[in-house]
């Protein structure tokens, strides 16, 4: 089934609305992948990469909707498609959630922070497109994104919290991960007041748009190869 | 100076400063693991006292943040006085206020962490089944009976210790505790972190946060400023 997928995402080169076929198989995926194991399928590296490349096609189509093919639709769906392909690769995680993961607190804490990657990860190709041409709408687009995904990454670190204090007695814990989830709360705000300076405005705050998801991937893949925390990725 | 405080090249600054300095953290944490090791067992007040004085390389990236943080927190109030002082217009109201609902909801949460690192008291021991330990505030707390959960399969699939707590030899609360499922009483949590049942004995955590309130109405006042943000200029675009 998975291989399906693979091949309805490029159909979005004829238009982006051509997403659409891809979006739906692959949502009922994830959807039939929660009802087989009884649990929200974000746990692991397959799940929530999978669920990354989802998220970063439905965004795609809301702000795409009335976009013509191009290098928009070239870089979304190899990004899409890079995140598949990570996920395939993945081992499955079976079985059902740990007790202290069985709480809807942790459930919005994943899927908000994933949603929020998404549109990172537009915000990023925005700006690669806005790096190109210099188009306004590319640097409004790229700020739009940026400033949702901040929004949305905001609340999962606030029911994360609300989360860690029910778990472990504090909303705060102080690991590397943290430290790490904390730099792109800090890059995003940097981002969203550096728009505003003289000087900052324009190419620089593209480029910043890049490097922040540059570093929420350092954060959701590196962290947890590198550093011990108390997430697992 | 005044002008440097109200700068937004202040904040932009002193961000890019505090990710360098956070950055910073992410390596020396793991660096320094015996230095470090106990920022999450005891009030960060202790921590500093006990352990991160002594080693100032360590812990430096601890110290610089603190003082980003303090520039941001002055910057921040600077700026929002500034841009609500002045003359209001209705059609701008929401406009204005809502980055400072953001900025206010900031600083409670900051706020919440330093009453949280200086204040309350975090404990945590190995209790027997129907053994008893002194907590502060004259109180003891008792674990009544521990109860594990295994599945069809011979897997643990949950977990429930039953306690009370005492004041002058009085029950004033009792409950199950739980994985995400702590025991609260006048601000005092009480968490099962792990347990042994061949001993049979509950690993408790005894917390007490004064901070933890503040964390969340500065959240609330977080989500409430953005969610305001994100619709207006939505509506705008």
């Amino acid at each position: 089934m998975e291989l399906i997928v693979f091949i309805l995402y490029p159909l979005a080169f004829i238009g982006v609305r051509f997403i659409i076929p891809a979006l739906l198989v692959h949502g009922s995926l994830i959807v039939l992948s929660a009802l087989q194991f009884g649990r929200i399928p974000l746990i692991g590296t397959r799940d929530t990469l999978g669920f990354l490349a989802w998220a970063i096609g439905a965004v795609f189509l809301v702000f795409g909707w009335n976009r013509k093919r191009g290098a928009f639709t070239l870089l979304t769906v190899a990004l899409i498609l890079l995140f598949l392909a990570g996920s395939a690769m993945s081992p499955v995680m079976r079985g059902p959630l740990p007790p202290v993961l069985r709480t809807i607190w942790f459930e919005l804490h994943v899927l908000l922070s994933f949603l929020s990657y998404a549109f990172f990860g537009l915000a990023a190709i925005f700006g690669i497109l806005y790096l190109r041409d210099e188009a306004p709408q590319n640097e409004r687009e790229q700020y739009r994104c940026a400033l949702l995904g901040y929004v949305l990454f905001s609340v999962a670190m606030i029911f994360g919290g609300i989360w860690a204090h029910l778990a472990w007695g504090t909303y705060w814990l102080w690991t590397p991960k943290e430290l790490w989830t904390t730099i792109i709360w800090f890059f995003y705000s940097l981002y969203l007041h550096a728009r505003l300076v003289r000087g900052w405005s324009g190419r620089p705050v593209a480029w910043m748009g890049i490097a922040g998801f540059l570093i929420v991937l350092f954060t959701y893949v590196g962290v947890g190869l590198l550093m011990k925390s108390s997430h697992e990725f | 100076m005044k002008n440097f405080f109200l700068s937004l090249k202040t904040t932009v600054w002193t961000l890019l400063a505090l990710i360098c300095v956070f950055f910073l953290g992410s390596y020396l944490m793991p660096a320094y693991r015996e230095v470090h090791g106990g920022m999450n067992d005891r009030l960060l007040f202790q921590w500093v006292e006990e352990s991160a004085a002594d080693h100032p390389w360590a812990t430096s990236w601890f110290f610089l943040s603190l003082a980003g943080l303090v520039l941001l927190t002055i910057n921040t109030l600077l700026c929002s006085y500034h841009a609500v002082k002045g003359k209001w217009s209705r059609e701008d109201f929401l406009l204005r206020i809502a980055p400072q609902v953001v900025h206010i909801g900031f600083l409670f949460i900051l706020l919440a962490h330093l009453l949280g690192a200086g204040w309350g008291y975090r404990l945590s021991g190995a209790l027997p089944v129907e053994r008893s330990a002194k907590l502060p505030d004259d109180r003891v707390l008792s674990l009544d009976d521990l109860r594990p959960q295994i599945d069809d399969r011979g897997y643990l699939r949950d977990w429930t210790a039953e306690i009370s707590i005492y004041e002058n030899d009085r029950r004033v609360a009792s409950g199950l505790l739980g994985p995400n499922h702590p025991l609260f009483y006048k601000g005092m949590g009480v968490y099962l972190k792990s347990f042994d049942q061949e001993r049979p004995v509950a690993y408790l955590m005894v917390n007490k946060d004064p901070g933890a309130i503040w964390a969340l109405v500065g959240a609330a006042l977080f989500m409430l400023g953005s969610g305001i943000i994100l619709a207006l200029k939505w509506k705008k675009a």
